[in-house]
């Protein structure tokens, strides 16, 4: 009866050991996806808030080119990186767009926002969804959301006319180390 | 009824195996550092539970050069993901899952 027990009792450890490993390979797997997603947005988010803070007229073009070639690049990391199904590359445009979507509606119809809110506004959009996907995805994103979050609105009240700038360095930068973070992870 | 693997049956084999087939078969492997973080095993130790593996025919070790530095990738074969789904099966069989 004691062997049985012991005999049990292995085998519910050796099977708990076998859940742990699976569980951080998988976390593995999701921050080492999304740690490139991150690095690559991280870049094209710190280029346009330099071109913005040097061609603020051209402000908009810019953005708009910089979705395009994320969008384009973040399907082509994917497909790069297995075999990408129709369906999740809809899925892929979908979110962005819905939260493009989102953001437009506040930004451009309902809330009659100055350069500097928008500025700020943009990030906490994505930053909030970072959030609330690290819940289910792991806690880095939720650090990473916050933070951010956190530094856009001190940069909102005390970064003066450098709020561009800073926001290259703040989200750009913040986005590239968490990246490079999430990948050793 | 199933039986236990014995290859499989020790604590670092286990966790190299459970590790190896949680990803994909069409993924690629897992470099020998992250595998020592997920065993917790020394280079010693990790480096002779590969080789009892790779003898067995449950994984395959490739050594090639990245950025001039060597690097070993492991991955499950279709033979080690067999032997371990009977394995798991008999570890749930003895708890009575």
């Amino acid at each position: 009866m004691i062997l049985v027990s012991i005999e049990k009792a292995e085998a519910a450890a050796a099977l708990d050991d076998i859940e742990t490993i699976v569980a951080r390979v998988k976390q593995s797997r999701i921050y080492r996806n999304a740690g490139t997603m991150l690095i690559l947005w991280g870049a094209l988010c710190a280029l346009g808030y330099v071109l913005t803070y040097l061609r603020p007229a051209s402000a908009n073009l810019f953005w708009a080119g910089i979705v395009i070639v994320g969008t384009i690049a973040s399907l082509a990391v994917s497909v790069d990186r297995g075999p990408v199904t129709g369906r999740y590359k809809w899925r892929i445009l979908a979110m962005l767009a819905l939260i493009i979507g989102f953001g437009l509606i506040w930004s451009r119809l309902l809330g009659q926002m100055g350069w500097r809110e928008t500025a700020a506004f943009w990030p906490t959009v994505f930053m909030f969804c970072y959030t609330v996907a690290g819940l289910w995805f792991g806690r880095l994103f939720v650090v990473l959301g916050i933070a951010i979050t956190a530094l856009t609105i001190a940069g909102y009240f005390w970064s003066g006319p450098a709020l561009t700038l800073y926001m290259a360095l703040v989200e750009g930068g913040g986005m590239m180390l968490c990246g490079f973070v999430m990948r050793r992870a | 009824m199933d039986v236990p693997n014995e290859v499989i049956h020790q604590s670092v084999r286990l966790r190299i195996m459970a590790a190896l087939t949680a990803l994909a078969p069409n993924e690629p492997g897992l470099d020998f550092g992250r595998l020592k973080k997920l065993t917790g095993a020394t280079d010693g130790n990790l480096g002779a539970h590969i080789a009892a593996l790779e003898k067995a025919g449950f994984i395959d070790v490739e050594k090639h050069f990245v950025d001039r530095r060597p690097r070993t990738t492991v991955t499950a074969t279709s033979e080690g993901r067999k032997a371990f789904a009977k394995h798991v099966a008999f570890l749930k069989s003895v708890i009575g899952d």
